[in-house]
């Protein structure tokens, strides 16, 4: 509102009328993605009490974004009705979170970005009278200003709670193995990796001894360790760590590369080929070179 | 001619219904899945061991599903037997995501339509009395995060599991853990009785309000879930005929020789028929084609669902009290199983990989989930992902048709119509990010 003697900040009204603060507003904006991001926010119930929920397709019947403190994004930029939906609804967030792998960096649409894949899409999927998919699944960052990365397939409840928080409440262990808790063995060195998904896992001992492409060394922690303490490999779902995450994507794949030459005979050739393979595409060194996004990276001030 | 565009709210993904009117009389209804990610061309050249891993991400609601399906495809075209305790604690996995999928349907997407709010987190003191207005959001999401923490449990990750390997589970249940989490669940359940109870309550009240059940002509059947009591861990799809006759039985790989499938110009999800005709999956379609429930209160809840509706029920808001019945059944059944031991054999059998063509059956939340996958080098040829919500597509739109027919006259449109279509969409409970993979 503005006076003759400028504008004045409803807030400062309030504070002098004495009305109790209001929760923080906040909307949930779901692009073309699985929403398994947004089962795991309603798993995060805290919320519930602390803020007031105004738009999110899924669990609220309202037809468009008011204004909110933060807004939370997740999923990719498939079609021109993501783009549309994202341009409008950044306009009225003071706060913008890209959450999820796929509004991060593409996440698993980037098995489709590959030009063979491409090419039969564009030409078998379109419909009439549908909104039209664009040539490309990309990240949220190419078309908006993201004040924060949420990275993870999907985040957790917690991490979520800590992005909904204005400065975000949370400091991460510096990657996966910090909060694992299985033992790295010295004299137990594979000379092959295991199969992908074997079975047969030792408790408590480092997947790493088991011959398993585990790549928690250096992936960014915080999820505590969810998928690695039941004995599933990571596959680095939460991006680089801290000392990585600015670098390229050869900076990750050489960490990884040494650990495994420190505890295993793997040959080198052996893990290089695995490294590649799509199951890791969909996570591995996406923030960096390897999705061929071209971005520069993310400043790691900016993830969470 | 006009056209009512009506998008849609409080579903899984993207979808909007279109109603076609000409001279006051319904020309069509539509309903229209607006995203695809193409999951079918994503995964050729994918190894195929690593599938299990990479399907859970066509969908975050249904994901267990997926994970599971893929995992039983591959266990086909290997030729491996997973043993029995691998098959129940799958079967564990697949339970607590009917209670996280049924807790999310029935609370946070269609009760909201009962008590005439937004959403759960906007109940006001007037939309509800004083003692359930603060208990319904809480008590609501405490039930759906008793499901994810179950997938959890037997799964590994919480939205997207990972512990279903090809020979079976990659470790068991220790008793420590199962007794701690049966307490949980027989704690849980008078809540959730409760809540099923406040909800069919209100269900009548609106079927008061509204005259009417919705679409009540016959249909035809489809489900993979057992004859006798429910397991949704399944191996053979069953249809039943719309006078309530078991008239067909056959294995996923057979599908074709019974359902039709097509695309069409207007949706990116395509729809199947069976004989040509109107079919439906998901919870009703349960109800009506088990004969008992297998658990005490689940049972009773059958036992009136039968005596007020009759044999075979065809009222489509039935889906949605059906769904509150297999939530107190999943909560029953996974206590009861997680009685026995899950920790004292291996639940593993080795296997070794090799070309050639398998097929996936799980009863998901929607209906029977087929994964359809040819395996050469190793690599996938062809992945292909029979969706239960696309069963429903035809049954979806002759239901719109009905409830556009009933509030479109010659001379004007009743407005409780927008309601009408969410309330139709709604009892379907249908997944387009899966419909459209």
């Amino acid at each position: 509102m503005y006076t003759k003697s400028g504008f004045r900040h409803p807030n400062k009204i309030e504070e002098y009328l004495m009305i109790p603060k209001t929760p923080p507003k906040f909307a949930v904006l779901q692009l073309s993605g699985c929403a398994g991001c947004e089962v795991s926010l309603l798993n995060a119930n805290e919320w519930v009490e602390q803020f007031d929920l105004v738009y999110m397709p899924l669990v609220v019947s309202a037809y468009d974004v008011p204004d909110v403190d933060v807004l939370l994004i997740s999923g990719g930029v498939r079609s021109d009705e993501d783009l549309h939906s994202l341009r409008h609804a950044v306009k009225h967030a003071k706060k913008v979170v890209a959450v999820g792998t796929c509004a991060l960096s593409g996440g698993v649409a980037n098995l489709g970005n590959r030009d063979e894949v491409r090419e039969m899409f564009m030409s078998q999927t379109q419909r009439r009278d549908l909104p039209r998919l664009l040539p490309k699944s990309q990240p949220v960052d190419d078309f908006a200003e993201v004040n924060l990365y949420l990275p993870g397939c999907p985040p957790t409840p917690e991490l979520f709670m800590a992005a909904l928080l204005e400065p975000p409440d949370f400091s991460a262990s510096m990657n996966v193995c910090q909060e694992c808790g299985r033992k790295k063995l010295k004299d137990m060195k594979p000379k092959h990796l295991t199969g992908f998904q074997r079975g047969e896992v030792q408790p408590d001992i480092c997947l790493i001894n088991q011959g398993y492409l585990c790549v928690g060394s250096s992936t960014r922690g915080g999820c505590r360790a969810l998928c690695t303490r039941p004995g599933h490999p990571c596959v680095g779902c939460r991006g680089p760590s801290d000392i990585l995450i600015e670098k390229d994507s050869q900076a990750w794949l050489t960490s990884i590369l040494r650990v495994f030459d420190v505890m295993t005979e793997i040959p080198q050739d052996e893990l290089r080929e695995a490294l590649v393979s799509p199951q890791l595409a969909l996570f591995l060194f996406q923030f960096a070179d390897y999705a061929g996004l071209g971005k520069p990276p993310r400043p790691k001030e900016k993830v969470l | 001619m006009t056209t009512l565009t009506f998008p849609l709210s409080r579903i899984e993904g993207h979808a909007r219904v279109e109603i076609e009117v000409r001279d006051g009389k319904v020309v069509s209804t539509r309903f229209q899945a607006m995203e695809k990610r193409g999951f079918t061309l994503m995964v050729q050249g994918v190894p195929a061991e690593q599938m299990p891993v990479i399907v859970p991400r066509i969908c975050g609601v249904c994901s267990t599903a997926h994970h599971v399906a893929s995992v039983k495809a591959l266990e086909n075209a290997y030729g491996v037997q997973p043993p029995k305790l691998a098959d129940d604690l799958r079967e564990i996995l697949l339970l607590g995501q009917i209670i996280q999928n049924q807790a999310t349907s029935l609370f946070v997407f269609t009760m909201p339509d009962r008590l005439g709010v937004d959403s759960i987190f906007h109940i006001t003191p007037e939309e509800a009395d004083a003692t359930t207005q603060f208990s319904i959001a809480r008590g609501a999401l405490k039930l759906r995060q008793l499901g994810t923490d179950l997938i959890s449990l037997a799964g590994g990750q919480f939205i997207h599991p990972v512990k279903a390997v090809v020979g079976g589970m990659s470790s068991g249940i220790d008793s420590a853990r199962a007794e701690g989490f049966r307490q949980r669940l027989l704690d849980a359940l008078p809540a959730a009785c409760d809540l099923v109870e406040f909800y069919w309550e209100i269900s009548l009240r609106m079927k008061e309000r509204i005259g009417s059940w919705g679409d009540d002509q016959p249909a035809y059947y489809i489900t993979s879930t057992e004859r006798d009591t429910p397991r949704y861990n399944s191996d053979i799809i069953r249809v039943m005929t719309p006078e309530g006759e078991c008239c067909r039985e056959f294995s996923a790989g057979e599908f074709r020789n019974f359902l039709t499938f097509e695309e069409t110009d207007y949706s990116y999800a395509g729809r199947t028929s069976y004989e040509g005709g109107v079919m439906r999956a998901n919870s009703l379609a349960r109800a009506n084609m088990t004969r008992t429930m297998g658990t005490k209160l689940a049972g009773d809840f059958l036992r009136r669902l039968r005596a007020e509706f009759g044999h075979p029920a065809h009222p489509i808001l039935l889906f949605d009290l059906c769904r509150g019945m297999e939530l107190v059944y999943a909560i029953e059944r996974s206590a009861a199983l997680l009685e026995e031991p899950l920790d004292k054999e291996d639940p593993h059998v080795a296997y070794t990989p090799k070309d050639g063509e398998g097929w996936g059956l799980v009863e998901a939340p929607r209906g029977p989930l087929i994964h359809h996958y040819v395996i050469e080098n190793g690599a996938i040829a062809l992945g292909e992902f029979i969706i239960p919500t696309v069963h429903n597509m035809l049954a979806i739109e002759r239901a719109l048709r009905v409830a556009a027919e009933r509030y479109i006259t010659a001379d004007s449109v009743n407005l409780e119509l927008e309601r009408a279509v969410g309330r139709v969409v709604r009892a379907f409970d249908p997944c387009i990010a899966c419909a459209t993979h």
